[in-house]
């Protein structure tokens, strides 16, 4: 008896706690109002300025570390965060949310129209981001509702890297390759000759997506229907590689990492992935060469724009010194001298074409990344911040693509049925 | 003893006996007394319990995103985003595979750990120590580090499970697809909690007497008897505590199955389903606070009903 009415009595409590604590949950609500005032030409820069990035793979004392801590300005100190791709932006909203942001994010492209749409950045205007000169297809997925929003300072780009000893040993001329048709023959006559054929990252997400989204665009097929016949085809293409044995099957799960390890194993024929790798693949002890990624009926895919905004998060209190902050480092790195160490630290391509030229003049390593970057298409330019609804989808389709490993009937079902909740 | 005869600590306690010249005040300040010990624990449970579970439930009925998660202002919809979700297809599909991995891993889990409880129970060999010893590695390794192995060992192309089974004849197995999903990090979650259950179990059997077996054994008990007879029930209680842990802890379980597929196929079970959608990772880059704490509620609504169910059968057992 005494125990029931114990329990009894402290289930009361809790209840009864519990529900005062909704009341005060409901009520404690208020947050501040999206701020729309605050201009870098108002401010001045402060002694600590917060930088966050995603490349936690540059520790402290890393030539990309110690490129941006000089990019303080005079009397000022820069305190380097990083954090994975996906994570960034999480904690963007919850730092904007508590107030806390810091004076300048580096967010993956993508991610651009839905971090503008929550009212987490500051116009490039507002912060003072220069954003002239800059290529319209890499500066697209920062721009929304016609409003700009940061500057990418560089730009990477998938292609099609191969391992010249295979290709000789099979008797493969990669100039050869130009369509679907002949790289498959390719793949198939270096597997013939002992290879192990193409790798890829097929991995659930955004990642898997951005690797699948020349063979997608290539087919013909367009983000607004993922379910037509050119989509399936390229689902098809991939799917096949995997039925044939000539891609690994750990491709489902394998990041761009992960793939590009497999590729440096030189069993592999061939790999797909970004420029970013180039001079890691000068590097090799067997030779390689790159090619651009070819379309289904010949000709050269777009590929999606890769790489990041420099970007100044909305601010309520100090704004102006904040974005004042934005601008003088974000100035510094895109601009001038210190803007080609920008992009050859992080291996990337320059995002202004003059600026560009330079650095492939300076390093020949570059020169067959060119013109895929000038004809990449930003993935958010026609959706906008729907994006990334239908690249969940897209993943889901690609998933289960690859899982039917060459399965007509399996591969069409993936793509109709895709709904990427 | 001695201490309690010091007139400093005496002291309180020839107030409390001092004539009622005023009692009101002095019952006050026992009061405050009993609030102040107990306000520790109470302002703890509050702070990082009662205030995260209210939000928790707070946030599902309310349909939030990105913008209103920063700015307000997210609409009371009450229970309409639970009956979104009940409603998908997926969602029961979901609910199976969590039903299916978590019974699999409780029932195996258990099983192997008192199997070889009993074992180092019977049998006192040399290095019998060490070798329980050795069977803790999975407890106290970081999931991280045996998930990735996991993985590694699991690959279809260069796994040496495949490798191990290409010795018999047999097919490699496509380990990590869709459809063998959710065999896989099953198999990964076993090997994982064994080691919780074997020193659990193991500790429960330990406190059997051995004179009930010697009594058993004089009367013509024999192994099998003395097992079902004696330890079953006399293992009861612990059973009960290893069982009902372990269910909660697998019905939680994020981090192993994340790590080997990021609940990509038959391996997403509500817990990762509900982080996919709180985090936007995995498939979907979108957040979806709104639903991933309807799905959080609902799991810990799973949970605390097995919480019952523990606490009435503990009550029977006492009577």
């Amino acid at each position: 008896m005494t125990t029931t009415t114990r329990v009894r009595r402290g289930l009361g409590l809790s209840i009864a706690l519990a529900t005062g604590l909704g009341l005060a949950a409901c009520a404690g609500g208020s947050t501040p109002e999206p701020g729309a005032s605050g201009n870098a030409s108002e401010g001045s820069t402060t002694a600590e300025i917060t930088f966050w990035d995603p490349y936690p793979q540059h520790t402290e004392g890393t030539p990309w570390d110690e490129h941006v801590k000089s990019c303080a300005p005079d009397g000022s100190t820069i305190v380097r965060t990083s954090a994975p791709q996906t994570d960034l932006l999480n904690q963007l909203t919850t730092a904007v949310k508590e107030g806390t942001a810091p004076d300048v994010v580096v967010l993956d492209n993508p991610m651009m129209p839905e971090a503008a749409a929550a009212q987490l950045l500051a116009t490039a205007e507002q912060a003072g981001i220069a954003t002239a000169g800059i290529d319209k297809n890499l500066m697209g997925p920062g721009v929304v509702d016609g409003v700009e929003y940061g500057v990418p300072f560089g730009s990477n780009a998938l292609g099609l890297y191969y391992n010249a000893d295979q290709l000789e040993k099979a008797g493969v001329d990669p100039a050869a390759i130009t369509d679907w048709a002949s790289l498959d023959a390719a793949i198939e006559k270096t597997v013939a000759a002992g290879g192990k054929g193409i790798t890829f990252s097929g991995i659930a997400g955004e990642e898997g997506v951005f690797q699948f989204l020349p063979w997608f665009w290539g087919s013909g097929a367009d983000l607004s229907d993922i379910g037509t016949p050119e989509a399936v085809s390229a689902g098809q293409l991939l799917s096949g590689w995997i039925g044939n044995d000539w891609a690994p099957r750990s491709a489902a799960t394998d990041n761009q990492s992960a793939a590009w390890d497999l590729f440096l194993t030189g069993d592999y024929a061939f790999a797909e992935n970004g420029s970013w790798f180039a001079s890691a693949a000068a590097d090799t002890d067997f030779k390689t060469g790159v090619i651009p990624i070819p379309a289904k009926d010949g000709g050269v895919a777009p590929v999606p724009t890769g790489g990041e905004f420099a970007v100044a998060p909305i601010q309520t209190t100090d704004a102006s010194d904040h974005y004042a902050n934005a601008a003088a480092v974000i100035a510094c790195l895109t601009e001038g001298e210190a803007a080609l160490t920008t992009n050859e630290t992080l291996g990337y391509l320059h995002a202004k074409p003059e600026v560009r030229a330079e650095q492939v003049a300076a390093n020949p390593l570059w020169e067959p990344w060119v013109a895929p970057i000038e004809g990449a298409e930003g993935r958010t330019t026609e959706l906008g911040s729907e994006y990334v609804n239908v690249s969940a989808s897209l993943s889901e389709a690609l998933q289960g693509a690859l899982n039917a490993a060459g399965d007509a009937s399996g591969v069409e079902t993936a793509f109709q049925d895709a709904s990427g909740y | 003893m001695s201490l309690l005869t010091t007139p400093e600590l005496a002291a309180p306690q020839g107030t409390r006996t001092a004539p009622p010249v005023d009692g009101r005040r002095s019952r006050r300040k026992t009061t405050w007394t009993a609030v102040a010990f107990v306000a520790p624990l109470v302002i703890y449970l509050v702070l990082f319990y009662a205030y995260p579970l209210v939000q928790n439930v707070v946030m599902s009925l309310h349909r939030f995103d990105r913008f209103s998660f920063v700015n307000g202002g997210a609409p009371f919809v009450g229970f309409d985003i639970y009956a979104e979700v009940v409603a998908q297809s997926r969602f029961w599909v979901v609910v199976r595979q969590t039903v299916i991995f978590t019974t699999a891993s409780i029932v195996l889990q258990y099983a192997i750990g008192l199997a070889l409880a009993a074992f180092f129970h019977r049998s006192r060999f040399r290095l019998s120590a060490t070798l329980r010893g050795l069977y803790l590695i999975p407890w106290l390794l970081p999931v991280i580090v045996s998930g990735t192995t996991w993985q590694w060992m699991m690959s279809p192309d260069t796994g040496v499970l495949n490798a191990f089974l290409g010795i018999f004849g047999a097919d490699p197995v496509w380990w990590l697809n869709a459809d063998n999903a959710l065999l896989s990090v099953t198999i990964a979650n076993i090997w994982l909690g064994v080691p919780f259950n074997l020193v659990i179990l193991y500790s429960g059997l330990q406190n059997i007497p051995a004179d009930l077996y010697e009594a058993a054994a004089l009367d013509g008990a024999g192994p099998w008897q003395s097992f079902w007879r004696i330890t079953v029930p006399l293992l009861r209680p612990v059973t009960l505590i290893a069982l009902l842990l372990g269910l909660v802890y697998t019905l939680k379980v994020v981090d192993i199955i994340w790590i080997m597929t990021s609940g990509t196929g038959s391996s997403q079970t509500l817990a990762t389903w509900s982080y996919g959608m709180a985090f936007g990772k995995g498939t979907s880059a979108v957040i979806r606070y709104s639903e991933a704490s309807a799905v959080g509620t609902i799991l810990l609504l799973a949970a605390l009903v097995f919480g019952f169910v523990y606490i009435a059968v503990q009550r029977k057992q006492e009577d």
